[in-house]
């Protein structure tokens, strides 16, 4: 392939517009990096690609989604828990973007290709980690250590929370730490009597709390506090919740040093075998197919942690014949994801006369409670709990008996509560879960796609039967009836969205990709700060933690480009 | 241009012989485009649709708000029918078209359409009577691909779905606020 060179040579180039992508451009134009963000889709303007709060009935399929276009098309991306008739846009299209497992080991690769990102369709739940999640490995013996501790992150945390805006109650667990929350959101009736039932059985020990979430409770500059309309991952007009489209592609944008190319297809990474730096980022259009190089001074990867690793492993060099920033032989491996669809859900009586009215676009957590203090016995580490009560509606009634006007009365009518408990478990790392390039298989634009082999562990595997022990024990003790165990097995590798991994970052070069700067040990002036740079998984949704250490990474990198030695 | 706009007037023979190739051709093209966006072709024939939009109504009947036809739900299963459903399904369902008929001349002598509400509310409790057995029956195969729950569930999703339908039940409102514990009495009651 021939690339035409761009004359301009960029203080900084960033792969990637959405979570991590957004806080690299803003970090570093707000610090005065003229700073070239790239992304490999579409445009996104709110006022056009969110929709939000378009009714059911100017939907063709009335949410039921256009089922042949979306098999034909999207056959691996509608698994995701997001995806819908509205959303459908924001995710990938498979044809065009291939991916291999092996039949017997399935693999969820949810992608999102437009300005945003998934920060678009994330969930918002936001978590910090403690030193529980960074001296894991150390204190456990697997894989490698963690190069920083919370004190480390823990003023970038600050930063990010401050800016992003977290509405969350402060409960003073040492294992997940605080932020400057926003007021919380409310519990409803049903969540506020689990959570006083369970303080008094557990004390400290287990607590429900209401989520953490990347949602504004109070009006916050240009962005609006949320107003419960419910469905965050179809966009936000208000821009209530944070994205980057929302929050911090504006800031960059504000600064005059940003420039924002979509339809940017990263190919690879220009290596200059005499400067030991990384040049320039090659580029295919996704609209022309032209190819362009674009040249900087330093290059921050932000394009998910299974992209960034597969444009590493297409950057080999005779130096790198392995990939580039890549002698550790780490990347591409120890793919991790949070382990799910363990848990159970039971039914409250007592609260027939109460309802909620508006759609909380959040729930309640229950923050780890296994291995924190007492050891269990069947796994290392451990999970939290995501769920929420609530009461049905009219879908009770699509399989129930009766016509007429009886049932047109019914479905008018709010069914019991209930409560539903759904685990996020930490996954191990381990190196024989990796991504490789593939040796035939290509994307739309020729790129070498990936070839993906990801399974879960018997930790993993301990963790989930024992989620649903566990929720059944909470419910109970809050006095839930008819307990059922969630039945669908271990989530699909992937199915949670939460990949990360693929470059992590270690203590020295020979175990790992980066250091603990997110900077590439082989090439200093690359930088990887999105999920791919995670030496272990947690168990808390990891965006924050993404971007916190990309505020630090872009703060550090700048602070090398004035001393010199970048 | 609604097709049926279109389809009369390109019958009115507006002087097709007189563009040139290329003119034809971009028009075959606006025709295909047009075709696809706007109403693509049903599945269910008029009689069909009547069928249809009988059967929903006795599911959902108006009277103390709007019923099925009203909220539309005849153009909604034809929709789905037409681009959703496999044509496996789709030829099931319209056979069970032709089973809701014949039940309704055994009862009735004549065509569901034709019948008086007593015997269509007759017919199709008889059948709701039977989904419910399949459902209670351990092992069925899978009850929903019956034609009558695939009707039943179109009934019931494209009313709630509709503007008509959710407006009625309240569906539609967007409060501006959330509060978890707000005073609730079934409908029933108030």
């Amino acid at each position: 392939m021939t690339f035409i060179q761009s004359p301009q040579t960029w203080d900084a180039i960033v792969v990637g517009s959405g979570m991590t992508g957004g806080w690299a451009a803003k970090e570093l134009t707000e610090l005065g990096l003229r700073t070239l963000v790239l992304d490999a889709g579409r445009p996104i303007t709110p006022e056009q690609d969110y929709v939000e709060h378009k009714p059911a009935w100017e939907m063709p399929f009335r949410g039921l989604n256009d089922r042949r276009a979306v098999e034909a098309r999207q056959s691996s991306q509608r698994r995701s828990v997001s995806f819908d008739e509205w959303s459908h846009r924001f995710w990938t299209d498979d044809v065009e973007n291939p991916y291999a497992t092996p039949a017997d080991k399935p693999f969820d690769w949810f992608r999102a290709r437009q300005v945003g990102g998934k920060s678009i369709i994330w969930g918002r739940q936001v978590y910090r980690w403690s030193d529980l999640d960074f001296e894991a490995n150390a204190r456990d013996g697997i894989a490698v250590d963690w190069p920083i501790r919370y004190a480390d992150l823990a003023p970038w945390y600050d930063l990010v929370e401050q800016f992003i805006g977290v509405s969350g109650q402060a409960e003073g667990l040492a294992h997940l730490p605080d932020g400057p929350f926003l007021p919380p959101m409310a519990m409803n009736c049903v969540e506020q009597h689990v959570r006083a039932r369970l303080a008094e059985r557990f004390r400290r020990e287990r607590v429900l709390t209401i989520g953490r979430v990347a949602t504004l409770t109070e009006g916050k500059g240009e962005r609006a506090a949320c107003h419960y309309c419910g469905p965050c991952h179809r966009g936000c007009i208000t821009r209530s919740y944070f994205s980057s489209v929302n929050a911090t592609l504006p800031a960059a944008r504000a600064t005059g040093r940003m420039t924002l190319r979509p339809w940017s297809i990263a190919h690879s990474l220009v290596y200059d075998p005499r400067r030991g730096r990384v040049s320039a980022v090659r580029v295919i259009d996704a609209r022309t197919r032209e190819q362009r190089e674009y040249r900087g001074r330093i290059v921050f990867l932000c394009a998910s942690a299974l992209e960034s690793a597969r444009i590493l492993l297409n950057s080999a060099t005779t130096r790198f014949p392995d990939g580039l920033a890549n002698s550790s032989g780490q990347v591409g491996r120890n793919i991790m994801d949070h382990i799910k669809w363990g848990g159970a859900r039971g039914r409250f009586d007592g609260f027939d006369d109460r309802r909620e009215i508006g759609a909380r676009p959040n729930g309640i957590y229950v923050p780890r409670f296994r291995n924190v203090a007492a050891r269990h016995p069947d796994f290392v580490r451990g999970y939290g709990f995501q769920g929420g009560a609530g009461r049905s509606g009219w879908q009770a009634a699509l399989r129930s008996r009766g016509i007429g006007a009886n049932l047109k009365a019914r479905l008018g009518e709010l069914g019991p509560w209930s409560m539903g408990l759904g685990g996020f478990g930490e996954m191990l790392p381990r190196e024989t879960n990796r991504a490789m390039l593939h040796p035939t298989l290509k994307d739309a634009w020729g790129i070498p796609s990936l070839h993906i082999e990801c399974a879960w562990s018997d930790n993993e595997l301990a963790m989930h039967r024992d989620m649903n022990v566990s929720a059944a024990e909470l419910l109970e003790a809050a006095g839930a009836r008819d307990i059922v165990p969630d039945g669908r097995g271990p989530s699909t590798p992937g199915n949670t969205n939460h990949e990360m991994g693929t470059a992590r970052m270690g203590r020295d070069a020979a175990t790992s990709v980066l250091n603990s700067w997110n900077q590439a040990w082989d090439v200093p002036n690359l930088f990887v700060t999105d999920g791919a740079c995670m030496t272990s998984s947690g168990n808390q949704n990891p965006s924050l933690t993404y971007m916190a250490l990309t505020a630090r990474a872009c703060h550090h990198a700048v602070d090398e480009m004035r001393s010199g030695s970048l | 241009m609604k097709r049926r706009a279109l389809l009369q007037w390109m019958a009115a023979g507006t002087g097709l012989r007189s563009l040139s190739a290329r003119d034809t051709a971009e028009l075959g093209r606006e025709v295909h485009r047009m075709a696809r966006l706007d109403d693509r072709p049903g599945a269910l024939d008029p009689q069909q649709t009547r069928t249809v939009a009988a059967a929903a109504e006795t599911i959902l009947p108006a009277g103390d708000g709007p019923g099925a036809t009203e909220a539309g739900v005849a153009a909604f299963v034809d929709r789905m029918m037409a681009d959703w459903y496999p044509p496996a399904e789709r030829d099931a369902f319209l056979a069970g078209l032709l089973d809701l008929d014949a039940r309704a001349r055994t009862r009735a002598g004549r065509a569901f359409t034709d019948c008086g509400e007593a015997d269509q509310i007759a017919v199709v409790t008889a059948l709701d009577d039977e989904l419910a057995a399949l459902r209670a029956r351990p092992g069925a195969a899978s009850p929903d691909q019956h034609w009558f729950a695939i009707l039943k569930y179109l009934t019931i999703w494209g009313y709630c779905t509709s503007a008509a339908g959710a407006q009625h039940l309240g569906l539609d409102a967007m409060p501006l606020r959330y509060d978890g514990n707000a005073p609730y009495q079934p409908r029933a009651g108030r």
